[in-house]
């Protein structure tokens, strides 16, 4: 839940920036606005992940994510790609969720450009953030 | 050419600790106390196929681990002198090399310990200990100049252990790799294996959950992650007097009871697998995941070659351990065996796939 | 010499499968006593068994429970009782409190039960009480007073709010990272009882309190957590010898505060991961814990076990039986004066699978 609060500060901060800043910036693309604006539509993704991954799934066996790894936690999504014994080669996140999603779970697989797959790694990920890049940890 | 190759396996081992690996396998690991010499694997070659080494002098090595049939026997459980059966199927040496123990409840450590058992087990060898295989070895020119070459010993210095290192040498060399498999996952040949071939990978490797066990790597597959499971096989002789039994094991045991003969005699003790050895009590009924590399040719199957055919092994494992459906579950299962509600065309590819498994050269250990 | 005492009293036991099962180099302790006062029992908990509907049950929770009790069943010496931690049910529901009492009826002999939040927070524990007594109690056995408390109780006006049902106010509460949760709490009542019931006992009585949730604080966010920790703990400080067991927490958890000693059990179900790998909270962690090894996920049962519980001169030896890992005990260590792991606490001795992060 926290980073609803990192998007709220984000917000104030941005608006504090726009008032300061009355003329438009010309050499940038993009605008504070859109910032603000870009980091809204990603944390709308984050929040349909979270709820995903708190039971949304609506897993055969009623089984969910959270039940494991409360707050996304020990899923070491800075750790892929990594090899997965389990799997048998060097995976990605989205692999692993899916071996989740067929084993405890006991549900269907999503494909890799599901939505709710986008989701699943974004609110997992985004609990995760501030974590160093380490592919291949175990 | 089959020449040719064998030349090429024994000077590799002697080259160094490492033997060149054959595609899907990684290098044979050779103790470094016991270094590869061509002289050495002719040496324990001869010693592996000597029926003197048993009571009845007609068992050898090569009577349960026959060379025409994959290194095994193709019996549910192995038959010794006399005719006399164990309690376990006897499991192909091939790749043997790469185990990190031996034997179905790994109560041995290395092929050099294990090496050293059957002759002296009552319902293999019959030996009452090693002395007469000793002394036939002592006796024979022939031997005598090959150990005194190989070891630099003279005859009666000539101990079980310089006996039991030329063996596991000489199977550090029955080592198989380059399947159809090996050539589709590791070389690129996508035409290695049939379609329904690589539909059964893709079932090995996901709903089958077969490579949580039988590992499959991004370089190598060894099909086995060491380790021990209850998957459910043989749990039916001891159902309810799993406490008694285990007591029963361990007060003979306490008492002096060598292990390896109490697993092999006793049909019920035998069924505590790795617990016999390790008195581990989350062990009970846990068998050693043997590789399945050359399976289709390793029938039967599991630790009491209960199971005839893979058809049987896949029913097996799509039933959640059992053989029928309405069997009852082992409270003591693993947790990876579940129901898996595979389809028969998904159990077809399975075994298809399985088949792929099978290394093309194997005939090179029966043409000597 | 240690050795050869424990070695001894395993012997005079007639324990078999102790013997072997469990790790004969624990640091063996002088006996104040006799052996005569040692005793075992088994601690199973958080079963979390859950219908799917009807009499469709999730398999994997049901076989780790089913696994505990046939494992338990084979110790030897019999072990004097056993006890249970907690967090039968996933929802709280009769089929799923009875389904698994079902299969802890295949214990032998008495099973004592502590009340979890999974258990509690359908019905506020109505049906749990109804199949198996009060939530709170004591007894004494063998010279060791033991209670039970329910620690998982929480704000009574969070309790008693008008709830669209019970399942509405269990769901919340079986969200473990919820961010609305409730902190658990022992609260006035049982802490006014726990006064009573110990002025009867002697300071130098042993004391083993059994708990659902932690009677320390680790860490809110997840309610591995009691509110009224202090108040509990200053209750038990006047004893010689206090041990607090706890469930809830899925995981390995050792620490030791003035002069009670913590340790936790682990989940036939799953394991939970440490509070310190959440990165963006902080919390704390028992000081002297051995983190258990980190699961790997593809077999079902690993980084989930039970144990067997070693008591003696008052002290508790925590016995962890981990299939598909290696066991471990944490035994108390008189020279120290805290529970150590028996091989693995010093940090050369530690192993990767310890490393979470």
């Amino acid at each position: 839940m926290t980073y609803r609060k990192t998007y709220r500060t984000l917000l104030a901060a941005a608006s504090m920036l726009m008032v300061v800043q009355t003329a438009p910036v010309q050499a940038d693309e993009f605008s504070d606005e859109d910032l603000a604006r870009w980091q809204q539509e990603y944390l709308s993704v984050v929040g349909q992940g979270d709820k995903l991954f708190h039971g949304g799934l609506s897993s055969k066996n009623t089984v969910s994510c959270d039940q494991c790894h409360p707050n996304a936690a020990n899923t070491h999504p800075e750790t892929y790609p990594k090899f997965q014994r389990q799997l048998g080669r060097v995976v990605a996140l989205w692999e692993m969720i899916n071996w989740c999603i067929q084993n405890p779970l006991e549900s269907e697989l999503l494909a890799a450009d599901d939505p709710r797959m986008i989701a699943l790694q974004a609110y997992i990920v985004e609990e995760r953030r501030g974590a160093v890049l380490e592919p291949g940890k175990h | 050419m089959m020449i040719k190759l064998a030349i090429a396996l024994l000077f590799t081992g002697v080259a160094g600790s490492l033997s060149a690996a054959p595609l899907g396998l990684p290098p044979v690991p050779i103790p470094e106390n016991n270094p590869q010499t061509a002289a050495k694997i002719a040496l324990g070659d001869k010693l592996f196929h000597d029926a003197r080494f048993s009571a009845d002098g007609k068992v050898s090595c090569s009577t349960c681990h026959s060379q025409a049939k994959a290194f095994t026997d193709n019996l549910p459980v192995s038959k010794g002198f006399n005719g006399l059966t164990g309690t376990r199927n006897a499991p192909t040496v091939i790749n043997a090399a790469y185990m990190k123990t031996l034997f179905w409840d790994g109560r041995e450590p290395d092929l050099e310990g294990q090496s050293k058992q059957p002759p002296i087990n009552p319902v293999e060898g019959g030996l009452p200990d090693h002395k007469p295989l000793l002394a036939v070895i002592r006796k024979d020119r022939d031997y005598v100049r090959a150990f005194r070459g190989v070891f630099g010993v003279a005859a009666d210095a000539i101990s079980m252990d310089h006996v039991a290192m030329a063996i596991a040498s000489f199977e550090r060399t029955i080592v198989a790799g380059d399947s159809p498999f090996d050539r589709y996952y590791y070389a690129g040949d996508k035409k290695a294996m049939t379609a329904a071939q690589i539909r059964g990978l893709a079932i090995f490797t996901g709903k089958g959950r077969c490579v949580s066990c039988h590992t499959i790597e991004q370089t190598q597959a060894l099909f086995t992650d060491n380790r021990f499971h209850n998957i459910g096989i043989g749990f039916k002789k001891i159902h309810g007097r799993e406490a008694q039994t285990a007591e029963q094991f361990l007060r003979a045991k306490r008492k002096g009871a060598d292990v390896d003969v109490t697993v092999l005699t006793k049909q019920t003790m035998s069924e505590l697998g790795r617990f016999a050895v390790t008195e581990n009590i989350t062990q009970v009924g846990a068998f050693k995941t043997p590789t399945l590399r050359n399976v289709d040719k390793t029938e039967p199957y599991m630790h009491d070659g209960s199971l005839a055919t893979l058809e049987e092994v896949v029913d097996f494992y799509n039933n959640g351990g059992r053989v029928k459906e309405t069997d009852p579950v082992s409270g003591f299962l693993s947790g990876g065996i579940r129901p898996l509600g595979l389809s028969k065309g998904e159990k077809k590819d399975l075994v298809k796939y399985m088949e792929a498994l099978t290394s093309p050269d194997l005939e090179r250990f029966t043409k000597r | 010499m240690h050795d050869n005492s424990r070695r001894k009293f395993l012997k005079q036991g007639g324990a078999l499968l102790a013997a072997g099962t469990l790790s004969i180099s624990v640091v063996e302790l002088a006996f104040g006593k006799g052996s005569e006062d040692r005793f075992t029992f088994a601690y199973i908990s958080d079963s979390h068994i859950t219908q799917i509907k009807g009499n469709r049950f999730v398999r994997n929770w049901d076989r780790g429970l089913i696994r505990a009790v046939a494992e338990a069943n084979l110790l030897d010496p019999r072990p004097d009782f056993v006890f249970y931690g907690g967090d039968i049910a996933q929802l709280g529901k009769p089929e799923e409190i009875d389904h698994g009492l079902e299969m802890l009826a295949g214990l032998r002999g008495k099973v004592h039960y502590v009340m979890g939040e999974h258990d509690y927070y359908l019905d506020l524990g109505d049906y749990w009480r109804k199949q198996l007594g009060p939530d709170h109690y004591s007894f004494d056995h063998k010279g060791v007073h033991f209670v039970v408390l329910n620690s998982i109780l929480t704000h009574e006006n969070w309790m008693h709010r008008k709830w669209d049902s019970g399942m509405d106010r269990m769901k919340q509460m079986a969200r473990l990272d919820n961010p609305n949760g409730q902190p658990f709490m022992v609260g006035d009542t049982q802490r006014d009882w726990l006064k009573k019931d110990l002025e009867k006992v002697s300071k130098n009585t042993p004391i083993v309190v059994f708990s659902h949730s932690p009677l320390q604080k680790i860490y809110k966010g997840w309610n591995f957590w009691t509110d009224d920790a202090e108040q509990v703990q200053a209750l038990l400080k006047p004893f010689d010898k206090v041990t607090v067991l706890y469930g809830h927490v899925h995981q390995i958890q050792t620490n030791q505060i003035g002069n009670i000693s913590f340790q936790s059990a682990m989940a036939t179900a799953w394991p939970w991961p440490y509070p310190a790998t959440y990165k963006q909270q902080a919390s704390y962690m028992p000081k002297l814990t051995v983190d258990m090894n980190r699961a790997d996920p593809f077999f079902e049962r690993d980084a989930t076990g039970w144990q067997f519980i070693d008591v003696h001169s008052g002290r508790v030896d925590v016995n962890y039986l981990l299939p598909d890992n290696t066991n471990r005990t944490v035994a108390f260590d008189e020279k120290a004066g805290h529970p150590v792991d028996t091989k693995y606490q010093a940090e050369v001795n530690r192993i990767p699978p310890q490393k979470h992060y």
